[in-house]
């Protein structure tokens, strides 16, 4: 028989095992994308639809990129020798790379956006691999609209979708081989794309059922075109931050009007973004709090 | 039995820990999906070994050799070895090795699950022990121990190091479980690294009793006395280690891709851990081997 002090341990390591279990066997939690529910009937333009557009502003001194090391790979060396990292492209105080989309909303007739349902486009979303980073960095598409991922690099990639609410996809993508072509079944703010061969290979597609949504260019611009009239929820989404941050702004779109919406990133959101030591801190000061 | 037996048994344990090192740079340095193929890499043999693919198919071709030793191993002890239980352990690490490869590939096809790359890593571990343990079981030492050494007293060294073998095992799992929970740019659950840092005290405070209880008692045993003092060693290192890992994976998130310290420390912290498993391994085998349990003294032993 097992002595006291032998059982002792034995329970105390059964204790740790059950807790691993527990743990891991929660999962990640799934995100919803509020305009999602019940199938409605088919939005049909009234001729009434305006325009929501606005610029993405960054305030304060934006966080630098960091040159990428592409030395794992010649061929990326080769044709991107000064890549740098996209995660805050700001020029003149304006902010890249957003992603805007119109999260909820009210329709000028008291229906809801996710009371409609609305065709997919016919047309392909290019995602392009070229010189080792993606092209477009973010992308917006609808749900199950084809996505044509490119290889325009002398060199072999994989394409990895890493969603939270569609099924995990991973291609590899020799150089010179036909596009691929993948679709999302499901809304999702937003997924990340990335390539395991070059890990410093980032994107993000946001997937929406409607097409309400738009990416800020380089100039800090978007605009969201054919919004039927209403008073809408808007979110700006970038990827800077832990996960992400979001700027959310109520809006009304006349009939036939433009309505303005302007975000404003930067202060709490570069310091969250920044590799700074802030989330180090927390996690050896309050492991318990860490984050996920 | 030759002494060939046991050299061609370390090779096979030496390998082994140098595929867990492979493995452990595919996991630091994200590159698990860096191909979408398996067997093969991107439909070949021998692919181009550039980007991550380097570290993904490096680590299959290291693992195939390992493979191939323990074939060779199995029916090398097969024709060599008289023990019948020795000769069906080689059988058995080369249906390890097998079963390891089948879940490698698995785990590659559905996209790294966590429970199957988790299964994977610590089945890896368990590979080593087999091939550690065969180490053991064809050494001289082993074959000619020294006389037989009797317990006395309630502190059962045998006991206390299987148990610090369950507890590394454990917390090897957990290990595993952590690693593969988040990659790089990701942050680490925090229930599952508290669970981590619990199981490394657990084993911190097991693992200490067995090395100083058996140090106490055996210090002039070297048979006994070496791989414990190799065992608190590594203990101590790994410890270290593991602070280390934990404050580089912390700031990894938001790297521009895996970098060093982060990858190095990372795969030092996985190659330790094996490392530490295997001393305890070692000395659990020999306690095992050289100590008999005097229930007498046990039973009169004064309060």
């Amino acid at each position: 028989m097992l002595s006291k002090r032998t059982r002792l341990w034995l329970g105390l390591i059964v204790a740790i095992s059950l807790l691993s279990l527990a743990s891991s066997c929660g999962g990640p939690k799934t995100e919803t994308n509020e305009n999602e529910g019940p199938s409605g009937k088919a939005f049909a333009s009234k001729g009434d639809e305006g325009t929501i557009s606005g610029k993405i502003s960054y305030t304060g001194a934006a966080p630098e990129a960091k040159k990428i090391d592409t030395s794992a790979d010649a061929a990326c060396t080769a044709k991107s020798p000064n890549l740098m990292t996209e995660e805050w492209v700001v020029k003149d105080g304006k902010l890249a790379n957003t992603f805007v989309y119109v999260k909820d909303g009210t329709l000028a007739d008291n229906t809801k956006v996710g009371d409609y349902t609305f065709a997919t486009p016919s047309t392909a979303a290019v995602l392009d691999q070229n010189g080792c980073h993606y092209r477009p960095h973010v992308l917006g598409v609808m749900v199950n609209q084809n996505i044509s991922i490119t290889n325009s690099d002398p060199t072999t990639h994989n394409i990895h979708f890493t969603p939270k609410n569609n099924p995990d996809w991973n291609q590899s993508q020799p150089n010179g081989a036909a596009p691929l072509t993948h679709k999302l079944a499901r809304a999702e703010v937003l997924v990340p794309v990335k390539c395991n061969q070059h890990p410093w290979m980032k994107s993000y597609v946001g997937v929406l059922k409607h097409p309400f949504f738009a990416v800020s260019g380089e100039d800090g611009s978007f605009a969201i075109k054919n919004v039927p009239a209403g008073k809408y929820t808007v979110v700006a989404w970038h990827e800077g931050g832990t996960a992400g941050t979001e700027r959310t702004m109520e809006v009304t779109v006349p009939a036939k009007g433009a309505a303005t919406a302007d975000f404003t990133f930067g202060g709490t959101a570069a310091l969250r973004g920044q590799p700074s030591s802030l989330p180090m801190m927390s996690a050896i000061e309050f492991p318990m709090i860490g984050k996920h | 039995m030759s002494k060939g037996v046991h050299r061609f048994a370390l090779l096979v344990a030496g390998a082994t820990f140098f595929l867990i090192i492979a493995g452990a740079n595919v996991t630091s340095h994200d590159a698990g999906l860096a191909t979408s193929d398996w067997p093969l890499s991107n439909g070949q043999v021998f692919p181009k070994m550039v980007g991550n693919l380097f570290w993904e198919h490096g680590h299959r071709l290291v693992a195939t050799t390992v493979g191939l030793l323990t074939i060779a191993l199995a029916i090398y002890l097969q024709v060599r070895e008289r023990r019948s239980w020795v000769r069906r352990l080689g059988w058995i690490a080369l249906g390890g090795v097998v079963a390891q490869g089948l879940l490698g590939g698995l785990t590659v096809k559905m996209n790294l699950p966590l429970a199957v790359s988790a299964a994977h890593a610590t089945l890896a571990q368990l590979f080593f022990l087999t091939t550690v343990a065969l180490a053991v079981f064809t050494s001289r030492g082993w074959r000619q121990p020294a006389a037989a050494l009797t317990e006395k007293g309630t502190d059962s060294v045998r006991r206390l190091c299987l148990i610090a073998c369950l507890a590394i095992l454990v917390q090897l799992v957990l290990g595993a479980v952590l690693r593969h929970s988040a990659t790089w740019d990701q942050y680490l659950p925090a229930g599952l690294l508290q669970t981590h840092i619990a199981g490394a005290v657990t084993v911190a405070l097991v693992l200490g009793s067995a090395v100083i209880v058996t140090l106490r008692k055996y210090s002039t045993e070297q048979y006994l006395a070496r791989p414990a003092m190799a065992a608190g060693l590594l203990l101590v290192l790994q410890l270290a280690l593991g602070v280390v890992t934990y404050l580089a994976r912390m700031a990894s998130p938001k790297d521009p891709q895996p970098l060093n310290p982060m990858i190095s420390l990372t795969v030092a912290h996985v190659a330790c851990g094996a490392l530490v498993f295997a001393a305890t391994i070692v000395l659990t085998l020999r306690a095992y081997r050289v100590l008999r349990i005097d229930r007498q003294a046990y039973i009169l032993a004064p309060a």
